[in-house]
């Protein structure tokens, strides 16, 4: 067990934010080449960074085993890297790497859920080991082929000829951290990492900072002394070292007089020369983009996490600069609050507009100034609305990358489709989709795709599978396919299993096909003989219909027999608005959403039927359907009782239909969905057909029909 | 207040030494109200608010001493009629009747009581330890009491019972 260092609490956030993105990163640099099994020298360069990165600042949080881990992964890489033309198989490395991101990951979490607390502190000696392993077995490789040298003869032959073509004398740095940010060694350190590949010669000055602590003090008074001279291209070096991480400004202290007048003539003269050395040329450091970070008080974790995010990304794109102003982090709990101000403002508005005491004035400059600020809080409705959607491909990704561990697994040989990731949704679904959408995944792989090939064969099928993941916008709804062309579900089977387990609820021959299928959703279902490390507990199914119906959303089945599976979740674009139909039962005002509404109407009381046991039941268009009324659902006091006083609405969910009896209709209204209180989420109210409620515009309260539950 | 300080208080009542037993320091300050003749007390590090009956809209399968939820300024709260909590005749109510909001680790309620009465010190010398009763109905509610004027006495409810207990 181990405990965070003191002090280092409040750069945990920074901490977990820069390396999970890094982690990601990785993972899909590694997707990416892994098909064509060899790396581009970017891509290297692009892991050679990341693992860098990590390895520092795990160091600096005092993470020793994760940077412990990263520093062989990295000695791994460095051996690649110095021998691009030798080493040609390099399969063995990812699922390597693979597993150092997995216990990154999976320490990393150990971490997160124990802040403040102790945490386990994993063993990662096993993989260290791995590490080495594979470092020697590359380096015995590239010695052998390579000239009798050894790696790192190699390596400075190579990065000297380079040098001497792009001509370049020694120049001299002298670099200062931004005030207060801690670690100054270290982060020395990683500068000195960052630019060390573009360098024929580098000398630093203090030398110890990797190991020596005490080497910050001196940074601070005098700065990080950088004596260099570049492979071929001076300005990306400064630039570099301009762009790096807490780095406040630097000064050139000796070099050229040549240098040609690019960006640093241009750019504006230093404030602050904090000691006169023997000076030539200083500038400040960033131009515009970091100047509002400097600026700004506020949240400087995130916005940290985010200058370093920004920072990767100024290293690989050219544009690097703009891209730090146009993004920023915002915590998701200040989203929220805008957003429940904003649905707060929407209902005040009502209010004002729709005051009793304005009936029957004629107000012809009120309606108007009335109309022009509907229109704006609509506007900042969506506006609020836009900010939270997220792309689903954050989740999609991570689709990519279960595919490929069990096609390695299984060894099923699978095709990954992904469609339509950049279609966006609220954060708050897209995370709550990410459970489901990686059982499903999992499930098509394992179930769904036909373990023998030779299966696929017989039936006519492509010898490699086809997994897709698809996404649509479709009227407010987003729909997610998760598809295989696999043996598909075979309905007999699930029958059976169905009828042991006593899962049915009616006679087997009044079981639809359809409805078959959808029984493996029920919660004990599974149908897979195996339990397998992938799937196959029975939990799950009934998980993921639970996590989908969680935010609004349904999921269906739908199979065919030796010809592949289709799950499709439908799910609302947001949660917190929907578009409501007020209806009266007694004194009380419910809110029935629209999109399950198919029809209003009046009955006569010849077109009512009764079945044997006296429930009411009405005949639409050929149709039977059972009649619910709401006073007698919820114990509500109300004269109007005669079918033919009030109103039926048709509504409709997972495939089931029922009208319901209402005293009348009041109306359309766009409402803000509000959860019950928490004091009352002991007792069973959701469950019986109530989904939470919202304030109208009078102030009073109505409550929301939940469809789902009030049939189920 | 902690049911510790209470003990302390009590015990300085009861012991020998007179310095302890004059101690009649304040400890914190109670809000007072009615329900028919007897005077309740919540503490106030509890209570958010005090708001007249408005409409309460009605909410089904729960137990009848919740009479339903209001809208707060926004704030979506269960109203809770004490006099059916706590076994008394339904009254109906009044000029006078009032909900006091209460806000215990971030449950948010309102209860409903005949009228509020007044918010005084809570001192030393005036606490008494709530009766022990086998009889659990009738004073669980109770956390201590506080002696007055006249031979009166003011029950103060425990707030965490009153939010937490469990409906069987």
């Amino acid at each position: 067990m181990a405990k965070i260092e003191p002090g280092m609490e409040a750069m945990l956030d920074m901490y977990f934010f820069e390396t999970n993105s890094l982690l990601e990163q990785l993972d899909e640099i590694l997707l990416r080449t892994e098909q064509a099994n060899a790396f581009e020298s970017d891509d290297i360069k692009e892991i050679f960074r990341i693992m860098h990165t990590i390895k520092g600042s795990s160091a600096m949080m005092g993470f020793d085993n994760l940077s412990v881990l990263a520093h062989k992964a990295e000695d791994m890489f460095f051996v690649i890297r110095e021998n691009p033309d030798v080493i040609t198989d390099v399969s063995f490395v990812y699922d390597l790497v693979f597993q150092v991101s997995d216990s990154y990951k999976a320490q990393i979490e150990a971490i997160q859920n124990n802040i403040g607390g102790e945490y386990e502190q994993m063993d990662f000696d096993e993989l260290t080991s791995k590490l080495i392993k594979a470092r020697d077995k590359l380096n015995s490789e590239a010695s052998g082929d390579a000239a009798p040298a050894d790696t790192e003869a190699a390596s400075a032959a190579s990065s000297t000829a380079p040098a001497a073509a792009g001509g370049s004398d020694k120049i001299s740095v002298r670099v200062f951290f931004e005030e207060g940010c801690q670690m100054e060694n270290l982060r020395a350190f990683l500068l000195i990492n960052t630019i060390r590949e573009e360098c024929s010669f580098l000398e630093f000055s203090p030398a110890d900072v990797e190991t020596n602590a005490e080497s910050s003090k001196e940074i601070v008074d005098h700065g990080f002394l950088i004596t260099f001279s570049a492979n071929d291209d001076r300005d990306y070096i400064l630039k570099q070292i301009e762009t790096a991480l807490n780095v406040q400004s630097y000064e050139v202290v000796s070099g050229d007089e040549a240098k040609p007048a690019g960006t640093e003539a241009a750019a504006p003269k230093a404030e602050i020369p904090p000691e006169p050395v023997k000076e030539i040329k200083t500038e400040k450091t960033s131009p515009a983009p970091k100047a509002p970070e400097k600026s700004k008080p506020t949240d400087q974790s995130i916005e940290k996490a985010q200058a370093a995010v920004a920072n990767a990304n100024a290293q690989q794109a050219a544009s690097g600069g703009a891209q730090k102003q146009s993004l920023i982090s915002v915590n998701l709990a200040k989203l929220d609050a805008l957003h429940d101000i904003v649905g707060e403002i929407i209902t005040t508005e009502s209010m004002v507009i729709s005051n009793p005491d304005l009936e029957g004035l004629e107000l012809e400059s009120f309606t108007k100034a009335a109309r022009d600020l509907k229109k704006l809080t609509s506007e900042l409705q969506d506006t609020v609305m836009s900010i939270r959607m997220v792309p689903l491909a954050g989740v999609f990704q991570k689709m990519n990358r279960i595919v490929r561990d069990m096609r390695k697994k299984l060894n099923k040989d699978v095709e990954f489709v992904m469609e339509g990731e950049d279609i966006e949704a609220d954060k708050s679904i897209v995370d709550s989709l990410q459970d489901p959408i990686m059982h499903l995944v999992r499930n098509c792989m394992d179930h769904g795709i036909e373990d023998d090939v030779q299966d696929r064969i017989y039936a006519g099928k492509p010898e490699k599978g086809t997994l897709r993941l698809s996404a649509q916008n479709s009227s407010g709804e987003v729909i997610i396919t998760i598809s295989d062309d696999g043996a598909g579900i075979d309905p007999d089977k699930i029958m059976d299993k169905a009828k042991r387990m006593n899962l049915l609820t009616k006679p087997e021959s009044e079981y639809s096909e359809k409805e078959i299928q959808n029984l493996i959703l029920l919660p004990g279902f599974s149908t897979n003989e195996q339990v397998t490390e992938f799937s196959g507990r029975g939990v799950g199914m009934d998980v993921v219909k639970a996590n989908v119906e969680k935010c609004n959303g349904t999921i269906i089945v739908d199979s065919k027999k030796g010809v592949g599976t289709n799950f499709i979740i439908k799910i609302p674009l947001t949660l917190a608005i929907i578009d409501g139909m007020e209806i009266t039962v007694g004194d009380l005002v419910f809110t029935v959403p629209i999109s399950t509404i198919h029809e209003s109407f009046k009955v006569e009381p010849e077109q009512i039927l009764r079945d044997t046991s006296g429930n009411e039941m009405i005949m639409i268009r050929g149709v039977c359907y059972p009649i619910l009324r709401m006073h007698e659902k919820f114990g509500i006091d109300t004269e109007i009782t005669d079918l033919q006083d009030g109103i039926l609405l048709l509504v409709e969910s997972n495939n089931k239909s029922v009208c319901i009896f209402a005293d009348k209709l009041i109306g359309e209204q766009q409402v803000v969905v509000k959860p019950f209180p928490k004091y009352l989420s002991r007792y069973n109210i959701k469950s019986e057909g109530l989904s939470g409620c919202t304030i109208m515009g009078d102030g009073s309260i109505s409550l929301i029909i939940d469809t789902n539950t009030l049939i189920g | 207040m902690t049911n510790d300080v209470i003990k302390e208080a009590v015990a300085k009542q009861q012991s020998g030494d007179r310095k302890l037993a004059a101690d009649n320091s304040i400890l914190g300050k109670v809000m007072t109200f009615n329900i028919g003749e007897q005077v309740y007390g919540i503490e106030i590090q509890y209570i958010t608010e005090i708001i007249g009956v408005s409409h309460i809209t009605k909410v089904p399968h729960v137990p009848n001493y919740i009479k339903g939820i209001i809208n707060v300024r926004s704030k979506v709260v269960p109203i809770i009629d004490i006099r059916i909590r706590f076994g008394k005749p339904e009254i109906p109510y009044t000029n006078h009747t009032c909900i006091i909001t209460l806000d215990f680790n971030d449950i948010a309620v309102g209860i409903i009581v005949d009228s509020v009465a007044d918010v005084e010190d809570i001192h030393t010398g005036d606490i008494s330890a709530a009766p022990e009763n086998k009889n659990v109905n009738t004073n669980d509610f109770i956390q201590y009491m506080i002696r007055g004027e006249n031979d009166t006495t003011k029950l103060i409810l425990d707030v965490a019972k009153l939010l937490d207990e469990q409906e069987a």
